[in-house]
C-alpha cells in the first residue's frame, strides 16, 4: 500500500515537473521574443535619427570643404598663367611653331585641356590651332581688365571652365597679345570630389547661380546639363525646405540644405558658394538608400532573431531529454569499466615498478641516464621524470635543481640544437600512426662541464587511437667520441683547403707571372723599340717627340706596375703599418676629387660625389691609407667606365658606432663593364684579373684590388663589391674611425631659423643631403632637380610673401644651367640673398660669369655641414680665399737650388728639367758636400735643396740633420726636399722626421715636382 | 539677281535629282547604323514635320521625356590609319559666329582623339569679323603660300571663289569645302570633297512647307538671306521660293540680304513690317535671318499674325521659339561637320580621292524643331531655363 502511494506521489511530482518544465520554458520564449522585437524596433528608429542627423552635418562638411578645394584648384591655375607668362621669352614668341612648343609644353606641365594666348584681334592661339575666337569666348568680348573664370559657348559639348587674365607688353606677329587663358576639364577637376560606387552614395556637382550645370556627368537622378531649378521644380519638397529659398541662396550665392522627394527617391541636397566664382557647389545623398539598408537591416535582425529563439528552444529541449537518456545509460557502463581499469593499473603498475628496478640496474651499469614522460588523451605531458644517473651527467644532484620537468631538460639544449631537437621530439610524440622514432644527438649546457654532446633515443607506449601514453628514453653523453669526430673532420677539410690554397695560389702565381711577363715586355718593348727608332730618326724632331711620348706613355706605365708589385710585397711582408693621425674627412673627399678631376674630363665620364648624414667630420685614420683605398677603387671605375658613363662616391655616416667612435661607408659606383659572377669571388684575390680585362686591353697587375683589400682589413674595416656584368660596379667599403673633435655644429643658426631655402641639383642624392643639412641649421628646405622649376618655385615664394632666404644651385643640370637660373633668380628678388653655386667642377673659368649673374658664393661638392655653415654665415668669406688662391702664382725663373744627388745620370736629368723651368742649378756630389756648402751659405744663395738619400759618403738623412743642426740660420731653415727612389711610406716619413720639408720619388715626374716646388717656394 | 538665282535653282534641282539615290541610301544607313537613335534622329528625308508630328523622338516612353537628339557628339575616329604622324591644315569660313563655333568644337574633338593616337593635327580656323569673299580669296592664297596639306574652305560666294580654288588645285594645292556652303564640281569647281550640309535646298523647302501648312496655304511672306553668292543661303532661298510657287495664294513680296548680320536682318525685317500691313510670314535662311526677324516682330507686337521659320541654333532664336514668336527652326549637326571635315581632311593630305575610304559629299544631317522642344534644347545646349 505504501509503495503503491510512493509510485502515485512520484508520478505526480514527475508531472508536476514536466507541467513546470513546459510552462517556464514557453515563458522563457515568449520573453525572448518579445525583448527582441522591442530592442529591434528601438534600434531602427534610433539607428534612422541618428544617421539623418550625421548626415545633415556630415553634407554640410562635406560640401564646405570641397568648395573650398575647388577654389583653392582655380586659384592655383590662375598662379600657373601668372608663372607661364613669366617664363614666355622672345625666343618663344619668333614663329608659330615656337610659340606652339611652349604652349604645348606648359599645357602639359600644369595638366590643363588648353593654354592660349588671344591677341588684339581676337585670334586664339594654343598648342594645335590658331582659330577665331571671338565668338566662341565669351570673356573676349569686352576688353578684360582683371582675371575672370569663365565657361566656354558650351553647345551642349563637354563643359569646360575658363581662366582668363588680361596680359600686357607682350607682341606675336605684330599684334599684342592681350588675354592669356586655361582650359580645364570641369569632370577632372570633380573627379576625386566624388565618392561612388555602385548605384548610389554621395554625389558633388557644379552650377551656376543661374541653376545651369557646369559639369557633363549625371548628378544622382539629375540628368547631365539639367538646370537644377528645372529639375527640382518638378521635385516634391520636404517640409521645413522651399524651392523658392534655394532659388534665393543660389542667386545670392548663399549655403544652404534642401531636402526633397524625386522621383520616388528622397534625398538631401547641400549648396554653399565657390569663393571668387558665381559658382554653386552641390552635394547630394540619397536618403532613401540609407532608410532602406537600415530597415532591411533591422527587419533581418529581427527574424533572424525569432527564427534563432526557435531553434534554440527546440534544440535545447531535445538535448535535455536525450542527456537524461544517455546519462542514466552511461552510469552503468562506467561503473563496470571503473572497476576493470582499475585491476589493469594496478597490474600494469606492478609490472613497471619491476622493469624500472631492473632499468635502473642497467644504467648505473652503462653510465646512461633514464627519462619517462606520461601524456593525455591530447597528447599533454602529465607528468615528467629524469633519473638521478641523468641528473649527475648534467652536473645536478636533487629534484629540486633539476625538477621533474621537460623544461628542465630543454632549457639546457644549446641554441644551435634546440629547435630541431623540440621539433623531433614532438613530431616523435604526435605522430599516432607511430613509426617515427626518436633518436637524436645534441649539445647541452652541463653545470660544470661546459657543453657536451649527448645522444638520446627513446620509445612510446600508445593508446588505440595512436595518443600516446608514457615515452621512454635514453640519454649516453658521447661528448669525447663526437668531439674526437670534429678534430677529424677539421683537419681533413683544412688539409683539403690548404691544398687547394695551395693549387689556387701556385695556378694564380703561375698566371701572374705569365701576366706580368706579357704586361713587363709589352711596355719594355715599347721603351726599347722607340728608344731605338727615336735614334735612328734623330735629326726628325717631329717624329723623335712622338716616339718619346710613347716611351713616356710606356715608362708610367711599367711603373706603376712595379709599384703595385712592391706594394703587395710589402703588405704580404707585414711592413705597412697603419699610421693613425687626426683627419679631416672632407679634405680627403676634396682631395680625391681634385685627383681624378682631370682623368673624369678627359674621359668624357659623369661624376657624382656626395654625402649623407656626416656629422663626425675629423677622424683618428690613416689618411694615406684611406687615400689609396678611394683612390683604387676610383681609378678602377674610371678604367673600366666608357665615355659617357656615370662614376659616383658617396660617405655616409652609420648611426651604429659607440661613443668616440664613428661608422663610415664609402661607396664607389659605376656603370662600367661590371665583373663576371665567378671573377667576383676572387676579385679580392691577388694575381687575379678578369678575363675580360685582358681581351678588352685594359691592363693592370691584379693587385689592386688585394691591396686595397688588405689595407682596408689593416684598418680594421669590410670591404664588398655587389657588380653585373655589362651593368656596373660597386664597392662599398666600411671603416670606423676614432672620432677626435666631436660632432659638428648641430645647432641652428639664429638669423636662419625658420627661413626658406631653395636647393636646386639635378642629382636627387645632393638635393636630399643638403635638404638634410639646412634642416638641421634651422631653415625650411624645398628641392627641385629642375633649373626651370628652380625659377618657377622662387617667382611662386615671392608672390605668396614667403621667399627663399638662401639658395643652393648646382653649375650644370640638363634644363637650363646654373648661371642662367642664378641669373633669373635675381631678376626676380634682386640683390641681397645669398646664391650659392654647388659644383663638382673647376669654376674658375666661369667665375666672372657667375658673379655678373649674381653669384653669391662657391661651393665644391661633396658639401660638408660645416662647410655649408660656414658659407651661410659668412657668404661672402669664398671672396677672400679665392683672392688668396690668385695670388699664389709662383714664378721659378732666377730661383736657386742646391741638388744633392751622387749619379751623375739623374743630376743631368734634374739640372735640365729644373734649368728648363728657371732654376739657377748648383751640384753637390754627395751629402758631406752638401753641409759643407751650406755651412757658409749666405742670404738669397740658395732658395731650395734637393736632397737625395743614397750617397755613399753620407746619406741624405744625416745631411739634413746635420744642416738643420748648423748655426747658420739660413742653412738651418733652408727648405730640403728628399728627391729618392726610395718611394715607400715609410720612407717619407723618415724624410720628415730627418727635417726635411718635402718628398718626391725617382723617376721624377716633372708635373708633382713642379707643384711640390710652387707650394714650397709659395 | 532674282532672276539669275531662279535660273540656277532649276539647274540645282536637276543635280539634287542625280544624287538622289544616293542620298536615300545614306538616309538608310544613317537610320540603320543609329540603331536606337534612328528614332531620335531625323534627317530632311524624313517625313515633313507637322504641328502634331515634330521632329523630335522620345528615347524613354515610359518616362515621356523628350530628349534633343539634333547633335551627335559622341563621335570616335573611324578605322583609317593616318600615314603621317603630323599634319598642318587651314580652314577659312564666312564669319566669326556662333554657328562655325560649334563646328570648331567638333573639329577639336577629333584633333584630341588624333593626338591620342600619336598623331599631332595643328590647324589655322580663321575668318573675317563680317562676311566677305574677297577677304576669302586673299586668305586662300596667303595660305596657298604656306605649304598646308589641305586647305578647307567654306565658301563665301561660289562665282567668286570658284576660280581661286581652281588655281590652287592647278598648283599642286590641295583644298576641299566644308561646313555650309560647297562649290560643287558641277559648278565648275575642282574642290576635291565637301564635308557639311547637302541639302540646303531641302531645308529650305521644308522649313517653307512647314510655314505655308501653318497659314493654311495663304499669305503673303517675305524671304531673308544671309550673305549674296553663299551656295548654302542661296539654295534655302530657292527650296523656299519652289515651294511658295506650288501654292497659288502665297506669294513672296520681297527678297533680301542681311550679309550674316543680325542687325542687319532686324532692320530687314523692320522694313517689311512698315512696308507690308498684310504680312504673314518670314522665310529665314541663315542663323542671324530669324533673330534679327523675331527682335522685329516682337517689338512690332505683330508675333500673333506673323509666322517666322529660320535656320539653326542660335540661342536668342531658341527663346524666340519657345516663347512662340518664331515657330519652326531647322538646326544643322555642326559638331558633326567639324569631326568628319578632319578626318577627310586627313584622308586627302595622304593623297586618297573620293571613293571608298570617303565620299564626295559627306552628309550632316538638319533637324526641325518646333516650340515644345525649345526648352529642352536651350537647357541642353545653353543651360538655360524659363
Amino acid at each position: 500500500m505504501e509503495q503503491t502511494q510512493h509510485i502515485a506521489i512520484n508520478k505526480r511530482q514527475r508531472k508536476q515537473t514536466a507541467v513546470y518544465a513546459v510552462v517556464g520554458g514557453l515563458l522563457i520564449a515568449a520573453i525572448l521574443l518579445i525583448t527582441t522585437i522591442w530592442v529591434s524596433s528601438s534600434a531602427r528608429i534610433g539607428t534612422s535619427l541618428a544617421v539623418n542627423k550625421v548626415s545633415e552635418f556630415y553634407l554640410e562638411e562635406l560640401a564646405g570643404r570641397r568648395a573650398q578645394v575647388v577654389s583653392e584648384e582655380l586659384n592655383s591655375n590662375f598662379a600657373y598663367i601668372e608663372n607661364a607668362l613669366g617664363i614666355l621669352d622672345d625666343a618663344d614668341l619668333q614663329s608659330q611653331e615656337t610659340l606652339r612648343l611652349f604652349l604645348g609644353e606648359v599645357k602639359r606641365i600644369y595638366g590643363v585641356e588648353k593654354f592660349a594666348l588671344v591677341d588684339e584681334n581676337g585670334i586664339v592661339y594654343t598648342e594645335q590651332s590658331t582659330s577665331s575666337g571671338l565668338s566662341m569666348y565669351s570673356f573676349l568680348s569686352e576688353e578684360l581688365t582683371e582675371p575672370v573664370v569663365s565657361t566656354t559657348n558650351l553647345y551642349g559639348a563637354k563643359k569646360q571652365v575658363i581662366l582668363a587674365v588680361p596680359v600686357e607688353h607682350i607682341a606675336f606677329l605684330g599684334a599684342q597679345i592681350r588675354v592669356c587663358f586655361i582650359q580645364i576639364n570641369i569632370d577632372e577637376m570633380l573627379s576625386s570630389l566624388t565618392l561612388q560606387t555602385g548605384d548610389n552614395e554621395t554625389y558633388c556637382s557644379l552650377f551656376h547661380r543661374n541653376g545651369e550645370s557646369l559639369t557633363n556627368n549625371d548628378f544622382g537622378y539629375l540628368k547631365a546639363k539639367s538646370n537644377i531649378f528645372s529639375t527640382l521644380s518638378e521635385a516634391v519638397i520636404d517640409e521645413g525646405f522651399s524651392f523658392e529659398a534655394m532659388h534665393s541662396d543660389f542667386s545670392n550665392g548663399k549655403s544652404g540644405q534642401i531636402s526633397f522627394n524625386y522621383r520616388g527617391s528622397k534625398e538631401d541636397l547641400c549648396y554653399v558658394p565657390v569663393e571668387g566664382t558665381n559658382w554653386m557647389l552641390t552635394i547630394l545623398i540619397r536618403d532613401n538608400v540609407i532608410t532602406e539598408q537600415i530597415s532591411s537591416i533591422s527587419s533581418g535582425m529581427m527574424r533572424r532573431s525569432i527564427i534563432q529563439i526557435i531553434i534554440t528552444m527546440a534544440v535545447t529541449l531535445f538535448v535535455f531529454l536525450a542527456l537524461i537518456h544517455q546519462s542514466k545509460k552511461n552510469a552503468r557502463i562506467l561503473l563496470e569499466q571503473e572497476k576493470a581499469d582499475a585491476n589493469r593499473i594496478r597490474a600494469a603498475f606492478a609490472q613497471i615498478e619491476k622493469e624500472q628496478a631492473a632499468m635502473d640496474n642497467i644504467h648505473a651499469a652503462m653510465g646512461s641516464g633514464l627519462w619517462s614522460m606520461e601524456f593525455n588523451e591530447r597528447a599533454q605531458i602529465i607528468s615528467c621524470s629524469w633519473s638521478e644517473a641523468f641528473r649527475k651527467m648534467v652536473g645536478y644532484g636533487s629534484e629540486e635543481e633539476f625538477p621533474n620537468r621537460i623544461e628542465s631538460w630543454s632549457s639546457l639544449l644549446d641554441e644551435k640544437d634546440r629547435e630541431r631537437i623540440l621539433k623531433e621530439y614532438w613530431d616523435t610524440v604526435k605522430d599516432y600512426s607511430g613509426a617515427k622514432t626518436f633518436d637524436v644527438e645534441y649539445r647541452l649546457h652541463t653545470r660544470h662541464a661546459g657543453c657536451r654532446w649527448f645522444h638520446a633515443a627513446g620509445r612510446l607506449s600508445r593508446r588505440e587511437d595512436g595518443s600516446p601514453i608514457t615515452f621512454v628514453g635514453l640519454f649516453v653523453d658521447i661528448d669525447d667520441e663526437k668531439k674526437l669526430e670534429e678534430r677529424l673532420e677539421k683537419q681533413k677539410m683544412d688539409l683539403e683547403d690548404a691544398l687547394a690554397a695551395a693549387q689556387h695560389a701556385n695556378r694564380a702565381k703561375t698566371t701572374f707571372l705569365n701576366n706580368m711577363s706579357h704586361d713587363i715586355r709589352t711596355p719594355m718593348n715599347a721603351i726599347i723599340g722607340f728608344t731605338s727608332l727615336a735614334a735612328t730618326h734623330i735629326d726628325n724632331t717631329e717624329q723623335v717627340q712622338d716616339y718619346l711620348s710613347k716611351i713616356t706613355t710606356s715608362s708610367n706605365h711599367l711603373l706603376s706596375l712595379i709599384n703595385d708589385v712592391l706594394d703587395m710585397s710589402r703588405i704580404e711582408s707585414g711592413k705597412v703599418k697603419i699610421d693613425e693621425k687626426e683627419t679631416s674627412l672632407p679634405e680627403v673627399m676634396h682631395d680625391l676629387k681634385t685627383i681624378v678631376q682631370a682623368d673624369i674630363t678627359s674621359k668624357q665620364l659623369d661624376f657624382y660625389i656626395d654625402t649623407a648624414d656626416v656629422v663626425n667630420e675629423n677622424v683618428l685614420c690613416d689618411k694615406l691609407r684611406l687615400n689609396q683605398v678611394l683612390l683604387n677603387l676610383l681609378s678602377n671605375a674610371m678604367k673600366f667606365t666608357k665615355p659617357g658613363g656615370i662614376v659616383s662616391v658617396r660617405i655616409l655616416q652609420k648611426g651604429s658606432a659607440t661613443d668616440g667612435w664613428a661608422s663610415y661607408e664609402f661607396q664607389v659606383k659605376d656603370t662600367g663593364i661590371g665583373m663576371s659572377k665567378e671573377f667576383l669571388e676572387h676579385v679580392f684575390e691577388p694575381f687575379e684579373r678578369e678575363q675580360t680585362s685582358t681581351i678588352s686591353g685594359i691592363q693592370g697587375t691584379g693587385l689592386g684590388m688585394a691591396i686595397t683589400k688588405n689595407i682596408v682589413d689593416m684598418m680594421g674595416g669590410k670591404i664588398s663589391v655587389v657588380s653585373e656584368e655589362g651593368k656596373g660596379t660597386t664597392f662599398t667599403v666600411s671603416l670606423r674611425f676614432r672620432t677626435c673633435s666631436g660632432a659638428v655644429r648641430m645647432e641652428v643658426i639664429p638669423e636662419l631659423k625658420g627661413l626658406r631655402a631653395l636647393v636646386a641639383d639635378d642629382d636627387f642624392n645632393t638635393c636630399s643631403s643638403v635638404t638634410q643639412m639646412l634642416s638641421i641649421i634651422g631653415m625650411r628646405p624645398d628641392w627641385t632637380t629642375s633649373g626651370k622649376e628652380a625659377v618657377l618655385r622662387t617667382k611662386l615664394a615671392e608672390e605668396q610673401n614667403d621667399a627663399y632666404a638662401a639658395y643652393i644651385i648646382d653649375w650644370l643640370m640638363p634644363d637650363m644651367n646654373g648661371i642662367e637660373v642664378v641669373r633669373r633668380i635675381r631678376g626676380l628678388i634682386g640683390e641681397g640673398k645669398p646664391i650659392i653655386i654647388l659644383t663638382a667642377y673647376d669654376w674658375s673659368d666661369i667665375e666672372e660669369e657667375a658673379r655678373r649673374a649674381g653669384v653669391t658664393g662657391f661651393c665644391s661638392k661633396p658639401i660638408f655641414l660645416s662647410e655649408l655653415r660656414e658659407i651661410l654665415e659668412s657668404p661672402y668669406k669664398v671672396q677672400d680665399t679665392e683672392a688668396s688662391d690668385k695670388d699664389s702664382g709662383v714664378t721659378f725663373e732666377g730661383r736657386k737650388i742646391l741638388l744633392v744627388e751622387d749619379n751623375e745620370l739623374n743630376q743631368e736629368i734634374a739640372v735640365e728639367i729644373l734649368q728648363e723651368a728657371g732654376f739657377i742649378m748648383d751640384v753637390a756630389d754627395d751629402g758631406v758636400v752638401a753641409v759643407e756648402k751650406l755651412k757658409t751659405v749666405q742670404p738669397g744663395q740658395y732658395d731650395l735643396v734637393l736632397m737625395d738619400i743614397q750617397m755613399p759618403i753620407m746619406d741624405g738623412y744625416e745631411a739634413t740633420r746635420q744642416i738643420r743642426a748648423l748655426d747658420n740660420a739660413v742653412a738651418a731653415h733652408l727648405p730640403i726636399i728628399a728627391m729618392t727612389a726610395n718611394a715607400f711610406d715609410e720612407d717619407k716619413k723618415a724624410a720628415l722626421e730627418a727635417g726635411m720639408n718635402g718628398h718626391i720619388a725617382k723617376p721624377i715626374n716633372t708635373v708633382k715636382l713642379m707643384e711640390l716646388l710652387r707650394e714650397i717656394l709659395k | 539677281m532674282l532672276g539669275m538665282m531662279l535660273k540656277t535653282s532649276a539647274g540645282r534641282k536637276k543635280s539634287y535629282g542625280k544624287d538622289l539615290v544616293f542620298r536615300v541610301l545614306m538616309i538608310i544607313f544613317l537610320l540603320a547604323g543609329l540603331g536606337m537613335a534612328g528614332c531620335d534622329r531625323v534627317s530632311h528625308q524624313a517625313l515633313p514635320a507637322t504641328d502634331d508630328q515634330p521632329m523630335w523622338s522620345v528615347k524613354n516612353n515610359k518616362r515621356n521625356e523628350r530628349v534633343p537628339s539634333v547633335v551627335d557628339f559622341d563621335h570616335e575616329l573611324d578605322f583609317y590609319q593616318p600615314a603621317k604622324t603630323e599634319y598642318n591644315f587651314y580652314f577659312t569660313y564666312k564669319t566669326v559666329h556662333p554657328w562655325w563655333d560649334a563646328v570648331a568644337l567638333g573639329m577639336e574633338d577629333a584633333a584630341k582623339q588624333y593626338e591620342q593616337r600619336g598623331i599631332i593635327i595643328n590647324y589655322e580656323y580663321l575668318a573675317p569679323n563680317g562676311a566677305s569673299a574677297t577677304d576669302q580669296i586673299r586668305r586662300l592664297k596667303d595660305a596657298a603660300g604656306r605649304e598646308f596639306d589641305v586647305v578647307g574652305v567654306d565658301v563665301a560666294d561660289v562665282d567668286v571663289v570658284t576660280p581661286v580654288i581652281n588655281e590652287l588645285i592647278a598648283n599642286g594645292q590641295k583644298v576641299m569645302t566644308f561646313s555650309s556652303s560647297d562649290a560643287a564640281r558641277e559648278d565648275g569647281c575642282n574642290r576635291i570633297a565637301y564635308v557639311g550640309n547637302t541639302h540646303n535646298y531641302e531645308d529650305g523647302a521644308k522649313l517653307t512647307e512647314a510655314l505655308c501648312k501653318k497659314l493654311d496655304y495663304s499669305g503673303k511672306v517675305a524671304v531673308l538671306v544671309g550673305t549674296m553668292g553663299a551656295p548654302c543661303h542661296e539654295d534655302r532661298a530657292f527650296g523656299a521660293q519652289d515651294v511658295i510657287a506650288k501654292y497659288p495664294d502665297m506669294e513672296i513680296v520681297e527678297i533680301a540680304y542681311d550679309e550674316d548680320s543680325v542687325e542687319k536682318s532686324y532692320d530687314l525685317a523692320t522694313g517689311f513690317l512698315n512696308e507690308y500691313d498684310d504680312l504673314s510670314g518670314i522665310i529665314c535662311c541663315n542663323m542671324s535671318n530669324p533673330v534679327g526677324a523675331a527682335r522685329a516682330v516682337k517689338e512690332a507686337g505683330r508675333q500673333e499674325e506673323i509666322v517666322i521659320v529660320g535656320m539653326d541654333h542660335d540661342q536668342e532664336a531658341l527663346g524666340y521659339l519657345r516663347d512662340g514668336v518664331i515657330y519652326a527652326l531647322g538646326v544643322q549637326d555642326c559638331y558633326s561637320i567639324g569631326f568628319d571635315t578632319l578626318q577627310v581632311a586627313i584622308k586627302i593630305a595622304d593623297g586618297h580621292l573620293p571613293g571608298e575610304l570617303y565620299p564626295e559629299k559627306t552628309e550632316e544631317i538638319t533637324t526641325i524643331i518646333y516650340q515644345d522642344s525649345a526648352g529642352t534644347l536651350l537647357q541642353t545646349l545653353y543651360g538655360e531655363i524659363d
